[in-house]
């Protein structure tokens, strides 16, 4: 009711939005569409910071102690030895960066802070977020910690280099580098609550007329379920790293034992009696379930896709929803496993191993169920259908290979090896990315109000498929050979030489993957200019974003709105086409439906009496 | 995939590379079916005229149930299945008794190993005492403490042996990383945690820091040597003759403390 007042008040006949100033349109805007397009904007910029960090890596570990190729001599001294290559100092720093920025700045974002604010409020009907300005505000503190976690390159001691987990107590005797990293990650937490808190309050009380939770697509359910998880684990997160910051500032000892040797720093004023295996369990109790904010979103933008372009209902509904719920609420309970060779009570390792075992089935449920989505369909392979296609490929894989490490025993072995590395990357790159891809193409249409170029958008996704799995996959293998992960050379060890050759492999594939990205790039500043305009509803879709004008306007829609059905009612009998909107009302769809039939047998007697 | 597996030379690995190559196909299988009917899907099911209709269907709860309660028992068995062998290796109440006790100590960037001394006795630790000159803080006063032997990088076992390591770490978090004993164990600073192997089989094998713990933790290499007892012992008499010869040339008054004997003893724990 609320949100149809609102409809009306700012409905200014068809989308002639008031004018405002350029400070406040672009750049202190409260419109949650801008807000999306600056999350996307900052967070493109930081997948190209942190896939540069990639290559680096990639590089050194191809070819150790080699100077980087054209660009190795330019690089400071502190980064790069005389010859051009990077250093082990750097090295370090280069992986604590790539993992922290491709998480926090990269992939939330993206996920949460530019699906989550641009589908959520028109998918529900909603002319903007509950709390347009605590949505500026999360906004601006995500760049603002982006700047101050880069900003270690320009302190003593680099940026921060104790892994994106930041351990104590490494990361507590660390330098300057690794306080701007705790601060920007609190600032990090902080927006993510602020948004989360949005999203929850917009989902529950902005929801057009007629619309009840269970007629919500899934990309807002997989949204509202990720905000829950955040504001009930980012605090944690928050306490830790409050903590850690502490620590390493006001040199108290929440995770430092007493009498440790560094010669790095003058230990004599911790006191001790601290324990690092704490940091552990805060860290992982908000950072496991960060994995499913990672993933839950991305895996609703693929349900709505394939059913989209599968033309057909998805499959088991409310078996999705449930699926999601039961993640959300196990993930809470598995942060363990990431701990089991920690020193903590292997009786815990017992414990952890048989819920991870049992969050298993709520994501093998999602597969069948997108298959059985697949299944009968007609399906039409269009640039963000096949990025959703194959996330559900590799997402198999991701989930296939965490299998080995829930299993205790073998994760004695595979723990802390380049099977880790081949499993996140799987998830995190094979799953939630290629979602971000399938979500950036399939709302590009909305968003700019083009279509985007389909030959080059084909181009990207073939290269990056294929490219990805030459990086990604060699990497489980390995990890079976047992090399470490955040080693910098691993022709040190006799066992890793005579893997060499599948390292360079990688390397190769790593830079076709990191170059293709520039096409996606290109794609959508080219078309965004130049771009054929698109349709209300390009991909005739049902949910509501596609009711409003492309782009929508300040306010989001020009027709009131009364949502009727759920979102996925494709090739229904009820309607004349393969799709039914959720907001055309019944009558309208009978009304339809005679027009229609009147029509055809209107041009059968026709036919039949020119037959005669 | 698993032919790339290091050797495995310990009694426990035998377990875990079963459990590896049983998840391993299991795997396998279902990756194939699934994307086996996944690529059929999309070949079978593709638009191939324009204007046809898909199946209007959404979703049957028999298959929602039969999909819920097959992986959850698949799930379910190999956790339980996991966790025997798991229990074994881990539970300390499973560690068989140990023909060895070794200390190790991980600092950045290096492993220190401690053997106790002829008396089979390891001195008393403080970690007050803990300094880079000793980096298992033995307290200079306890005489069972004189003859304590500490190598670096490089530890020597006897082939057929349970051997139990007492782990820590004296500055930051690194992990006791042995590839073809099938043994991890993180080292955390401030706590010791048990971890024990048997291997089966002689050779050099390398021992790996696998926690990232600082810009040099590529370099934490050490070589673990195991040898036929006998061997162990002359080692072991090498080395406990230098210790001794090293404390006569300091000529302390604390060497008549030493309950060093001339001849020696394998080094078999009293615990």
């Amino acid at each position: 009711m609320e949100a149809a007042l609102q409809t009306d008040t700012h409905a200014h006949g068809g989308g002639h939005a008031h004018r405002e100033s350029f400070i406040r349109h672009y750049i202190f805007s409260t419109d949650h569409k801008m807000i999306a397009k600056q999350f996307m904007f900052t967070a493109i910029i930081f997948l190209f910071i942190g896939g540069a960090f990639a290559l680096f890596i990639r590089w050194q570990l191809a070819y150790p102690g080699e100077p980087i190729p054209l660009i190795g001599q330019l690089l400071p001294s502190t980064w790069v030895n005389a010859d051009g290559a990077v250093t082990a100092e750097w090295y370090t720093q280069l992986l604590t960066m790539h993992g922290s920025i491709m998480i926090f700045a990269v992939i939330i974002p993206l996920l949460v802070g530019t699906f989550g604010n641009f589908a959520v409020p028109l998918m529900i009907g909603a002319d903007d977020m509950a709390f347009p300005f605590l949505n500026m505000v999360s906004f601006w503190l995500f760049p603002l910690a982006g700047v101050l976690m880069m900003a270690g390159f320009f302190v003593e001691g680099g940026m921060a280099a104790a892994g994106w987990t930041g351990y104590p107590p490494l990361s507590a005797i660390a330098s300057m580098g690794q306080t701007l990293w705790i601060v920007s990650l609190f600032l990090i937490g902080f927006s993510s609550i602020i948004g989360g808190v949005n999203y929850i309050t917009t989902v529950l009380n902005m929801r057009a007329p007629g619309m009840n939770m269970f007629d919500l697509p899934m990309t807002v359910w997989a949204v509202f379920i990720t905000a829950i998880i955040i504001v009930i684990g980012t605090p944690v997160l928050a306490a830790a790293l409050s903590m850690l910051f502490m620590d390493n500032f006001l040199h108290t000892s929440f995770f430092m034992p007493a009498d440790l040797v560094v010669a790095t720093r003058d230990m004599s004023r911790t006191a001790g009696g601290g324990q690092p295996l704490l940091w552990q369990h805060l860290f992982w109790f908000y950072s496991h379930p960060a994995v499913y904010i990672m993933i839950l979103p991305g895996m609703g933008v693929v349900s709505d896709v394939l059913a989209t372009f599968a033309r057909k209902p998805l499959y088991g509904y409310k078996a999705m929803v449930f699926a999601i719920i039961a993640i959300a609420f196990l993930g809470i309970l598995v942060w363990g496993h990431h701990m089991f060779q920690s020193g903590m009570n292997p009786l815990l390792g017992t414990t952890f191993m048989v819920s991870t075992m049992v969050i298993a089935v709520p994501s093998a449920i999602k597969t069948f169920n997108w298959l059985g989505t697949m299944w009968r369909g007609q399906m039409e392979f269009t640039v963000p259908m096949l990025n959703a296609v194959a996330f559900v490929s590799m997402f198999v894989i991701g989930g296939l290979s965490g299998i080995f490490m829930a299993s205790t025993p073998v994760d004695i072995f595979i723990h802390d090896t380049y099977f880790i590395v081949g499993h996140i990357h799987y998830v995190l790159f094979g799953g939630s990315l290629f979602a971000v891809f399938a979500g950036l193409y399939y709302w590009f249409p909305k968003m700019s109000g083009r279509m985007f170029d389909d030959r080059i958008g084909k181009w990207h996704f073939w290269l990056t498929f294929i490219t990805f799995n030459g990086t990604f996959f060699p990497m489980h293998i390995l990890g079976v050979g047992g090399m470490m992960r955040r080693i910098y050379d691993p022709t040190v060890y006799d066992f890793l030489k005579p893997f060499q050759p599948m390292n360079e492999f990688i390397t190769i594939n790593a830079m076709v993957l990191g170059f293709a990205q520039f096409l996606l790039v290109y794609n959508m500043v080219y078309s965004w200019y130049r771009g054929r305009a698109a349709k209300r509803n390009p991909w005739r879709a049902n949910t509501l974003e596609w009711v409003a004008p492309s782009p929508p306007p300040h306010g989001n829609f020009d027709v009131p709105l009364r949502v009727y059905r759920g979102p996925y009612e494709f090739s229904s009998p009820e309607s004349v086409q393969d799709f039914l909107p959720q907001n055309v009302p019944p009558e309208e769809v009978v009304a339809q439906r005679a027009r229609h039939e009147k029509r055809l047998a209107a041009s059968q007697t026709r036919d039949g009496g020119s037959g005669e | 995939m698993l032919d790339w597996l290091p050797e495995n030379v310990s009694v426990f690995g035998e377990g875990v590379d079963h459990l590896f190559s049983l998840i391993y196909y299991i795997s396998v299988a279902i990756f194939i079916l699934v994307n086996a009917i996944y690529i059929a899907f999309i070949f079978r099911y593709r638009r191939k005229r324009k204007g046809e209709r898909a199946y209007y269907y959404h979703g049957n709860n028999i298959l929602e149930f039969s999909w819920t309660a097959l992986p959850f028992a698949l799930f379910l068995f190999l956790a339980f299945y996991s966790d025997g062998i798991w229990e074994d290796i881990k539970y300390s109440d499973k560690t068989p008794n140990p023909d060895l006790v070794v200390e190790v100590m991980g600092q950045a960037y290096l492993w220190h190993f401690r053997y106790p001394g002829s008396d089979g006795i390891f001195g008393r630790r403080d970690s007050r005492f803990m300094a880079t000159t000793n980096p298992f803080g033995i307290d200079p006063d306890d005489p069972n403490g004189k003859d304590d032997y500490v190598t670096i990088n490089s530890m020597n076992i006897p082939v057929n042996k349970t051997v139990l390591v007492h782990l820590s770490s004296m500055d930051v978090i690194h992990s006791f990383f042995l590839p073809n004993m099938r043994v991890k164990q993180d080292a955390v600073p401030g706590q010791w945690v048990d971890v024990w192997f048997n291997s089966i089989k002689t050779g050099k094998y390398e021992i790996a820091c696998a926690e990232l713990c600082g810009s040099g933790h590529y370099l934490m290499r050490a070589v673990l040597t195991v040898q036929p007892q006998a061997d162990f012992d002359t080692w072991i008499d090498e080395q406990y003759g230098s210790v001794s010869a090293a404390l006569v040339a300091a000529g302390s008054p604390d060497q008549k403390n030493s309950s060093a004997p001339a001849a020696t003893t394998p080094a078999v724990p009293t615990k």
